[in-house]
Parts: structure tokens; sequence; C-alpha cells
């Protein structure tokens, strides 16, 4: 029973033959009022105020409509820091992908044993998950200064802990049969591990790492705003100097080559899974 | 026999090559990707500045984190909470006929493909881009943050939805067609309650990362917690930034646990 | 009284599934129709209630000429017969008793249609459907928790609820193991003993077809190839409806 249940005790109907049965309350009252409490405080703190918002949404087309034609002649300038972004996107979700692995053997209930290990991991990789990529991104320009080597670094932290959670929940949930009888034969727990529980979440790993990058290829045009490289640095800019055709190329450039890489991480996670 | 055998060896799948030629072209790729970590002016002395942003993270400054004023973390986080949630409840309700639009099993194909490109447009442009745009609508804040969160929350919970509205079981409207219900009825109590714990469940999913990805917000004075922290470390205030960064974190941490049960228990009910 | 005269169908694309179907069937028998999958057997059910149309001859339910039912009609003439499916077809993600509250789903005013409210006498309604079927603990569970058969007996209260004179059972059993299988038939051959309803159902077992029902209707290639009590069904009569690929069907 739980605590709902107890302050709100069952109503007990009776049926006319005399059978009777408890209908636990509905959730659904409480579940509305504190949604209804939440957006009141919401609208009250950000001041959200729907007569601004229908009187002056054209405003918000007059940014897109300036974008529209893209300006095709700044193209070529647009290929190095395009390229730039999706290596930077490539390299970071491979270092992190790779880095992250023991970490999340490490958080495995079912690999190791110890309770403290296995909760200090998981704090861990919370901790750096809930790290916002931006500050990441802005403390590795301070460290490695301006450039594609700071974005990198915080793309491989983001997917550090991204792929870290989801791995360790994979590989609880593989059958440890084969585990067993490779520790049974002696082997270390790192061999076990290599060739009883990689083949069963490799394919999912693998593709999960796919995602990732269709992701990071997105998320790292942002960090070029703190510096850190790629296609944000010259959307930063041009949005500065209010060239919104250049930045309606920018983004329509941008858009191209993550509908292609996402079609080609689609199919190959096809084929994985 | 024989030859059967043969013959099966024959046809055994040649998958190598094609693992050898996936195998060199990522080696290329991530070749060609490392020609691209550059950085201009390292600073020498790169492991003495993480020694001092760890000093400083690791030392919240405390009168910041319990100040309950305005400019006190406690009321920045309210406010990104708020701008989180109502950007949530926005978005969840404008990718509501996105959703429907662009089911491959509801709308004809040529429909369905536009609806899903638009979707991906609407998911590629940063968020930044979008924060700039809405401060023409309403000015600086954290009212132009909501619109910018709930914009950029379109592009994933509607294609969760779509994946939903696909996977329905429409044997339920058989059985409702047999009652003698109409079609406003049956979507009522065939589809409906199907697609609803479904539907809550992304939206709650969303505002966690809607949460985390708050701070991107403050590039663009959208209001909430970002801009506060990207100026403390702009100026190298560490101790700021370590106060405002405990408490997001404590209150990703918290949020995440929470809505990771109510998701529990709309899956199994 | 269902009557089928004359009555033929064929599917758009040409294949003929039934032919010259000729039927009177009482208020109050249990029928059970056998024959191999693709006979014919769910096409002649789903003609009853007009899930499938008919494409020639006549079938009048209770006097009324069931191809001049449209819309409201068609729906308020379905109210009276209930319909149970092979996979249950029930809203898993909600309480049994709204599953079973559905079923007064089309009598009700719009409002309290489309807001889900439910008086009293409804919500007892439904419980007592419940507690015929033996399931009432379950009444506030999600219908994902139940077993195959409490599903089934979910099905049955649902359709129950409705009050109907003719349940069509478009094979009931045919995802149940051979216990539950046997329960959900007792509980139909209660609901037909009790309550006069007539019940018809399509089924591949054919051992449960001859143990419960009291007539038979074997059907072959879209006609009717035997019509008679369950209990002069013998071996040629069965060889007749399978062809002699008896072993297989069962």
């Amino acid at each position: 029973m739980s605590l709902f249940d107890k302050i709100f005790p069952p109503k007990v109907i009776t049926l006319p033959n005399g059978k009777q049965i408890k209908k636990p309350r509905s959730r659904a009252p409480l579940a509305a009022v504190i949604l209804l409490a939440m957006t009141a405080i919401s609208v009250e703190v950000t001041g959200f105020d729907m007569g601004v918002l229908v009187q002056r949404i054209n405003q918000f087309f007059v940014i897109l409509g300036d974008m529209i034609p893209p300006d095709w002649s700044y193209m070529p300038q647009i290929w190095q820091p395009l390229f730039d972004t999706i290596k930077m996107s490539l390299l970071g979700s491979f270092i992190g992908s790779i880095l992250v692995v023991p970490f999340a053997m490490l958080a495995s209930t079912n690999i190791i044993h110890s309770r403290v290990v296995v909760a200090a991991m998981r704090l861990l990789l919370s901790i750096i998950r809930t790290l916002p990529t931006l500050v990441s991104a802005l403390i590795a320009t301070y460290i490695f200064g301006l450039g594609t080597l700071a974005g990198t670094t915080a793309i491989a932290i983001f997917t550090f802990a991204y792929i870290g959670k989801i791995l360790y929940e994979e590989i609880e949930t593989v059958d440890m049969g084969p585990f067993e009888a490779m520790e049974a034969m002696g082997a270390t727990k790192v061999r076990a591990f290599i060739s009883s529980i990689v083949p069963q979440v490799l394919p999912s790993y693998l593709s999960n790492c796919l995602f990732c990058f269709e992701g990071n290829v997105r998320y790292a045009s942002i960090l070029g705003y703190v510096g850190a490289g790629g296609l944000g640095l010259i959307l930063n800019e041009k949005i500065g100097w209010r060239e919104y055709a250049s930045v309606g190329m920018i983004l329509l450039a941008l858009f191209v080559t993550v509908f292609i890489i996402e079609t080609i991480s689609r199919a190959a996670r096809k084929r994985l899974v | 026999m024989n030859k059967r055998i043969e013959a099966a060896y024959e046809q055994r799948p040649r998958r190598w090559v094609f693992e050898l030629v996936v195998a060199l072209v990522v080696v290329a790729l991530l070749i060609w990707s490392g020609s691209a970590v550059e950085t201009a002016g390292t600073t020498q002395n790169g492991a003495k500045i993480a020694w001092n942003i760890l000093a400083g993270i690791f030392h919240p400054d405390t009168d910041l984190l319990f100040n309950l004023t305005k400019q006190g973390v406690p009321y920045l986080l309210l406010e990104t909470i708020c701008i989180a949630f109502l950007g949530t409840v926005v978005g969840a309700i404008i990718s509501i006929p996105l959703a429907f639009l662009s089911a491959a099993n509801l709308t004809p194909k040529p429909v369905a493909f536009i609806g899903r490109i638009i979707i991906m447009a609407i998911r590629t442009v940063p968020a930044f881009v979008y924060g700039l745009m809405f401060i023409r609508v309403t000015g600086p804040g954290a009212f132009a943050g909501l619109l910018t969160m709930s914009l950029c929350s379109v592009g994933m919970v509607s294609k969760m939805y779509i994946e939903a509205i696909e996977d329905l079981d429409v044997r339920v409207l058989e059985s409702l067609d047999a009652e003698g219900c109409t079609t406003w009825q049956k979507i009522r109590y065939g589809i409906l309650p199907q697609l609803m714990p479904n539907f809550a469940s992304t939206a709650i999913y969303r505002f966690d990362i809607n949460l985390r990805d708050a701070t991107v917000l403050g590039l663009v004075g959208a209001g909430g917690i970002g801009a506060p922290l990207i100026f403390a470390m702009n100026a190298y205030r560490w101790e700021e930034a370590g106060a405002i960064l405990a408490g997001l974190i404590v209150l990703v941490l918290i949020v995440e646990w929470i809505s990771t049960k109510i998701r529990v228990k709309l899956a199994r009910g | 009284m269902i009557q089928f005269k004359n009555v033929d169908k064929r599917y758009p694309n040409g294949y003929e599934a039934l032919k010259n179907i000729n039927l009177t069937i009482d208020q109050g028998e249990f029928v059970a129709i056998i024959g191999l999958s693709g006979a014919g057997k769910s096409t002649l059910i789903r003609t009853i209630n007009r899930m499938h149309d008919i494409t020639k001859g006549e079938l009048t339910v209770d006097g009324t000429d069931v191809m001049s039912l449209h819309g409201k009609s068609l729906r308020k003439f379905r109210r009276k017969i209930g319909m149970i499916f092979q996979s249950f077809n029930l809203i898993t993600r909600t309480t049994v008793i709204k599953n079973v509250l559905t079923a007064f789903v089309p009598d009700l005013p719009w409002w309290r249609a489309t807001f889900g409210i439910f008086n009293k006498e409804e919500k007892m309604k439904a419980l007592e459907a419940l507690d015929k079927m033996g399931i009432l603990d379950k009444a506030f569970v999600r219908a994902d928790q139940l077993s195959g058969g409490q599903q089934q007996r979910v099905a049955l209260a649902r359709t129950l609820a409705q009050n109907p004179q003719i349940i069509l059972a478009d094979e009931p059993v045919a995802s149940l193991d051979p216990v539950t299988a046997k329960q959900v038939m007792d509980d139909f051959q209660r609901i037909n003993r009790e309550m006069n309803i007539t019940v018809l159902i399509n089924i591949h077992h054919v051992e449960l077809a001859l143990q419960y029902a009291t007539r038979v209707i074997g059907i072959r290639a879209g006609e009717i190839v035997y019509d008679g009590p369950a209990d002069q069904v013998d071996q040629s009569v069965l060889d007749a409806i399978y062809q002699g690929k008896q072993e297989e069907a069962v």
C-alpha cells in the first residue's frame, strides 16, 4: 500500500449481492492540481503572456524571412567550419565512447559486486551527465585555449556520460551464463568480459554510439558560440553582423549535413540491431 | 553430399570484405577528424587553470547558494524550472498535431514525409538562434527562454509521439466498432487511453532534458540560470560558478529521480 | 433469430468467401462453426453484425435486414450483438473497469462520452458483469497485468454489460492454454443457458466444439457442408469438413 493510498483510503463499493470491492482513489485529480499549480507559478515567474505572443509573433518571422533566400555565395567559406564541426563530433564521440567502457563496467552490478564502487561510479556518471555541455566547453576553452580541441573535449565528456548510463544498463541485462562459464574456466574478469559480455552488448553499444554521434553533430554547432570551434563560430559572427542570409546558408548546410549523416547512421543502425 | 557441402561453403557469407571496408572507412574518418584538433594559443599553464577551476567549484560561494533574493541561486533555479516546465508543456502541445500529421500509418506518404522534414528542420536550428528570434518578439528574459525551449522540444517530442502513434493497437478499434461506437467515441476510448501514458512519459523525459539544457538560454539573455553562470565563468569567479553548478546539479538529479519514478509508474501501471 | 437466405460474399479482389449460405439460428442456441482456416468461418460471423458486407442474398436478424442499416441505425443494431475476439482487444493501458464501461459509451450523451463521466448505476452494472465472470477483485487493476484467460473474461464482461441478445465469438479460445480455454468455454455455456443469449462461436478445437455446442455448422471453402446437432457429428462428417486433413487442423 503506497503512501497515497494511506492518505486517501480506497473507497469500498458494495454490490447488490453483498460483495465488496475496494476502489483505489484516482491519482488524476492530484496530478491535475500539481500540474495546474506548476503552470500557474511558471506563467507568473516567466511572464508568459499570450497577448504579446499573438500580437508580436510576426517579429519571429522577420529574421526567418531575412534568412530566405540563403546567400549561396557564402557557401565556400562554410566548408571549413562545417568539416570542423563534423570532425569535432566524430572524434569526440569516438574518444568518449571508448573511454567510458571501463567505467560502465565498474558501474554494473553484475560485473562488480562491491556496492560502494558501483554507487561511486554511478554518482560520477550522473554528475558528469548533469554538467551542461556548454559549461564543459567553456571550461575546456580556458584549459586548452580557443579552438576545436576544446569542442572535441566537451563532446567527448558529453558522450562519456550519455553512453555510460546506457551501457551499464545494457550490461546489466545480458545473460550472465557465458561469463560465469569463462570465469569457471579460469579466465580473468576482463578476459571473460571481452569474450562473453562484449558480443552480447556490442551491437546495441555501436548503435547507441552512432545515435549519440548524430546528436553531437547538431550540438557541436552550438559550441562555437563559446569559442570552441566549428560552425557556431561563424554563426555567432554572422548573427552579430546581422547577415541573416549567410546565417540561413549556414543553417541550410547544417540541415543537409545532419540529414545525410542521420540517413547513413540510421541505415547502419538497422544493420546492427 | 560433398557437392552440397561445397556449395554451402561457396555460399558462406563473405563478410570479411565488407567488415574490412567498414573498418578502413572508420579508421580513415578518425584520422581525418584528428586533423581538426587545433587550438589557438594554448595557455601553457592549462593544468594550473584547471586546478583553480576545480578548487573554486568545490568551494562554492555559500552566500549565493542560500541567498533568497532574485539574484540568489534558489530563485534562479525556480526560474529555470519554470522555463523548462512551461517550455515542455507548450512544446508537447505543438508536437501533437505535428506528430499526427507525420505518422506514416495515418496520413498519406507525401504528407508524412513533409511533416518529418519540418520536424527535422526545427530540430536542426541551434537553440541560441531561436533565442535571438524570440527576443525580438518578447524582449529579453524568461518569456523568450520558454518559447525557445518549447521549439527545441518539438523535434524530439514529436519524433517520439510519432513512434507511439505508429505502435497503436488497432484491434481495440474493431471491438469498439462492434459495440456500436461512433468515430469520435472510437478515438476517445480506443486511441487516447493508449497514447496518453506514452505522451505524458515523453513529456516528462523531455522536461529533464530541458532543465539540463536551460543553461544555453543564458547565452542570448533568454532568462534562467545560464546567464549568471556564464558571467561568473567569464569573470573567473569560480566560487560563484561552483555555487550555481552545485545547485543545478542537485536539482537535476532530484528531478531526474522523481521523473524516472513517475515514468516507471506510467509504463507499468 | 438470425436468417441467411442465399447469401454470397465476394471480396473486392474477387475471392469468394461465402457461397449460397442458407441458415436459420433461433434465439438461445449455442452454435459452433468449424472448418479449416480460410474456409470462411470468420467472414460468416462478421457478416451478422456487418463488420463485413454481404454481396448477394438476404441476411436478417430479428426481422431487420442487416444490409439496409447505415450509420446510426447500424450502430444501434450493433448494441444488441456482443462480439468477442481471439486477441481480447482490450485497452491494455487502462483499468479493467474502464474497459467494461466502454460498453455504455454509445448510449451516453456526447458530453459524458467525451469527458468519460459514468454514473453510479453504470459503474454498478459494470461491476456486476465482472462479478458474473468471477473477476470482481480485478476491477481496478490495469488490464495488461491480467493473464490471457482473465483478459478474455474482461472482454466477456464488457459484452455482457452491453446486455446483448446475441454473442459472436471469433476464435475466443485460440490464444489460451487448454485448461483456461475450457474455463472460458464454461463461461460461454453459462451465459447461454442462464441468460438465453444466442452464442455463435468460431472454433478450431473440434473437441471443445462438440463438447459445448448444441449445434455444429461445418464450413468448407465458403459452403456449409454440415449443419446439425453436435452429437451426430462423426468421423465421416469431420472428413467432409476437413477433407481428411483433420489431424493438421486440430
